[in-house]
């Protein structure tokens, strides 16, 4: 029999695997009765992005989310840090099972070290998980540190990998009890011996202990509430967040040790986030669930259900970068982008029209008193039902939150 | 399809003030045509145009050091420089005198980050987030505007390069299905009562599905790795007389890390899909090719030699690419710096020697036309000492 590889394996299997749990992931968005708590999910999976555009990181993203964001999205953002980066989902999106300290075991010696796919074996040290960890998940792009400390945190975490037999279990369901965080391995073989120099503190524990205390610093770090910060108010409030609720959140982050909660509960009680009419527009996938939702459909069909979020932009697990889906209305309010929501809605208008549910009810009931008398209207003079429901689901009122 | 004066003369606020109403019909037809083809990741440049004429490169480049003999050569460009295998159409471009590679070239950006780079390449500012807009949108905004869009992105949403002041278009094809003409029209009603930005997006997409449907944009379904069907769309909406001057498409792929592979594997694959989409768009153009420039560009290239996975790290100098019938092709520009271990830009990187801005600056000046004063104020902020390159072109 012939072996594949664990990547030809994923590539072998991933269809499937994620159309399942793409299928999932709107289930528990479509038929949550705390969509709060969906919303948070989908923000931090966002924000700790592990994509599925990536081939060789292809099935990883769902159970990723599932164990190293979804339990952490009311917790400390330590604890989400830490199982994200311990997390074989981010370990090979992002490259660390390849990076091996130059005065390693490993890097002293290649032939000790794991045989890649393509032949050859890791030697060097891999920046890209530190990389994004410090730009884009910690202390942000302009957060204060230097191509050293890239360096540094590169370091850091040499020999943070996975068990790589089980992989192909994880990626298979076939786990049991364990977690993909509990195939975490860290190789000492592989790691860089000796203190390190990371934003001016100098680690000098050894093994996994180095990282962990590194991403516990970076974690309370001032930059990286400030840059949490920003990002829970540009998602919720407004692209161009307002400082004061800004600071408010800042504020909760770093007095509470980075409490997730606490964080959200300010946001919450801002009063900017509740000004009509409302600024934020909807990515595709917010605005689909938000049209299912309201249509009281409880199902995606899977196959055309995910052509239709890849052509409004936004094929579930697939952001196009670790930088994640951009959330300001400039990425998703565009001519292209547009006309296919339209055709969304015509398409779940055409679903759903019955001849016992009249839109403009549905309208009023999903809506309220943010329905504008013009979309009413409009929606009175249809000259059908199904057109009355893409009225309805394409109207502004739809298209924002 | 729906009147454009007619809607826009009911639309209000920012719809209204981006679109210089006033304009339309009376500014001269250019029959200028700019493509710009964005490889995001980071393209390879030693390997998409190997020099194997340099003593110092197969040693440093180990086991992705491209042969010079055999049947996987390169394909030879001058003494210097080569083209990877799987460039043969591009090549014979090059060979027709319609393909002007250049070299150890990057933009201001010396760091390496995608997203910093990306952005740097994009909105043609010095550093990373200066700004929201890009050069190419900047600069078609200070042309005369002779068509309702003078750019366009064959992708649902516009990058970087487009967003700007000036409206610009979007297409790309559909799985959905078709909506009503009555149904689109009551919907455009009321996004231009309540949501001018709506409205506004809506009346592009408009005319775009017209020029597509009429162009017979087909199955335009592709595979991962092609891009040859968007290529030929890009030409189609270049061609039509109410269509974009200037049209930008991604291609990603090229984020090479690991296992990049030599004359196969995932950078081979790339290069050949790159190379069919030219060759596509080429034959699409048929004679307005002779007015078109294409311009190839990553945000950098990658570390001079391999790391432990059999592929490179984010680096520097890159390669670029001009093609098109107005390009004074032939021959390689190039001011190499090397590579020896004393030339290399902090000692991994291949050294930066061409200012991408002054590549980007004499096509924008002597293809379109575009003025000194607003490449300087518009287009590249703070770019004076960085002169538009002379002579990229056919007199």
């Amino acid at each position: 029999m012939q072996r594949l590889s664990v990547e030809e394996d994923f590539v072998e299997n991933f269809r499937a695997r994620v159309t399942r749990a793409v299928a999932a992931r709107v289930e528990a968005a479509l038929t949550s009765p705390t969509p709060v708590h969906e919303r948070l999910v989908h923000f931090w999976s966002n924000h700790f992005t592990v994509s599925a555009a990536k081939p060789g990181a292809v099935a990883l993203p769902p159970s990723f989310e599932k164990e190293a964001i979804r339990p952490h999205v009311g917790g400390r953002f330590a604890d989400m840090l830490l199982a994200s980066t311990k997390h074989p989902g981010m370990i090979v999106y992002l490259d660390n099972w390849l990076s091996v300290g130059p005065n390693s075991r490993v890097g002293q010696n290649p032939n000790r070290g794991r045989r890649l796919p393509g032949g050859g074996r890791p030697s060097g040290i891999n920046e890209n998980l530190a990389r994004e960890v410090l730009e884009l998940q910690t202390l942000g792009v302009n957060g204060g540190y230097t191509q050293a400390d890239v360096q540094a945190l590169a370091a850091i975490i040499t020999g943070w990998t996975y068990e790589r037999p089980r992989l192909r279990d994880l990626v298979a369901d076939n786990l049991a009890t364990r977690t993909g965080g509990q195939l975490f391995e860290f190789d000492a073989d592989a790691h860089e011996p000796g203190p390190k120099t990371l934003l001016s503190r100098t680690y000098a524990q050894t093994g996994v202990a180095q990282g962990e205390a590194a991403l516990g610093d970076l974690a309370r770090h001032a930059s990286t509430a400030r840059f949490i910060a920003t990002k829970l108010c540009r998602h919720y409030i407004a692209d161009d967040p307002p400082p004061a609720a800004v600071a408010r959140v800042e504020h909760a982050f770093r007095d509470n040790d980075g409490d997730l909660r606490e964080a959200m509960e300010a946001l919450v009680d801002s009063p900017e986030a509740w000004q009509t009419p409302f600024a934020k527009f909807k990515r595709p996938e917010e605005y689909a669930i938000s049209v299912l939702r309201s249509a009281n459909v409880r199902d995606l069909p899977l196959g055309a259900g995910i052509a239709a979020l890849a052509a409004m932009g936004q094929r579930p697990y697939s952001a196009p970068g670790p930088d994640g889906w951009a959330d300001t209305a400039d990425a998703w309010l565009t001519a292209d982008l547009v006309f296919k929501r339209i055709e969304f809605a015509q398409a779940y208008a055409e679903r759903i029209a019955r001849a016992d549910v009249d839109p403009v009810q549905l309208g009023q009931a999903c809506l309220g008193g943010l329905m504008s008398d013009e979309t009413e209207t409009a929606i009175r003079r249809a000259e059908s039902p199904v057109q009355g429901f893409a009225l309805l689901f394409g109207a502004p009122e739809m298209q924002r939150r | 399809m729906l009147n454009r004066r007619h809607l826009l003369a009911g639309a209000t606020g920012a719809a209204a003030l981006s679109f210089p109403l006033f304009a339309f019909g009376q500014a001269q037809a250019t029959d200028k045509r700019l493509l710009v083809i964005i490889l995001r990741g980071g393209m390879d440049g030693l390997s998409a145009m190997p020099p194997v004429g340099d003593g110092a490169y197969a040693s440093l480049r180990g086991r992705l050091a491209i042969a010079r003999t055999g049947a996987d050569a390169a394909l030879p460009l001058d003494d210097t420089f080569s083209l990877h295998k799987n460039l043969a159409k591009m090549h014979a471009l090059y060979r027709a005198g319609e393909l002007l590679p250049i070299h150890a070239c990057a933009t201001a950006y010396r760091e390496r980050s995608h997203f910093d780079a990306q952005n740097v390449l994009e909105t043609g500012a010095p550093g990373p987030f200066a700004r929201g807009e890009g050069w190419l949108n900047k600069a078609l905004g200070a042309l005369p505007q002779s068509r309702p869009e003078m750019g366009m992105a064959l992708s649902a949403q516009a990058p970087l390069i487009l967003r700007g002041p000036a409206a610009v278009a979007t297409w790309s094809p559909s799985t959905l299905p078709d909506v009503e003409s009555d149904t689109i029209e009551r919907l455009m009603a009321l996004y231009e009562a309540r949501d001018p930005a709506l409205a506004q997006a809506l009346d592009s997409a408009i005319s775009a599905n017209a020029i597509a449907m009429d162009a017979g944009a087909g199955d335009m379904r592709a595979g991962p790795r092609t891009i040859t069907p968007i290529a030929q769309t890009a030409a189609r909406f270049l061609k039509n007389d109410n269509g974009p001057i200037a049209a930008v498409l991604d291609m990603g792929g090229w984020d090479t890390h690991a296992n990049q592979g030599l004359e196969q594997g995932p950078l081979a694959r790339a290069l050949t899909a790159l190379d069919d989409g030219v060759d596509a768009f080429k034959t699409e153009m048929g004679p307005a090719w002779a007015n078109t420039v294409v311009i190839i560009a990553t945000e950098f290239g990658r570390t001079a030699a391999p790391n432990g996975a059999n592929g490179t790290d984010h680096g520097t100098g890159a390669a670029a690419f001009l093609a098109g019938g107005a390009v004074r092709g032939g021959r390689v520009l190039a001011d190499w710096p090397g590579l020896t271990p004393g030339s290399l830009h902090e000692g991994r990187d291949l050294r930066p020697t061409t200012d991408l801005r002054a590549m980007f600056k004499g096509v924008l000046a002597d293809h379109l036309s575009v003025s000194n004063a607003a490449l300087e104020r518009d287009a590249f902020p703070e770019s004076a000492s960085v002169r538009a390159a002379q002579g990229l072109l056919r007199a």
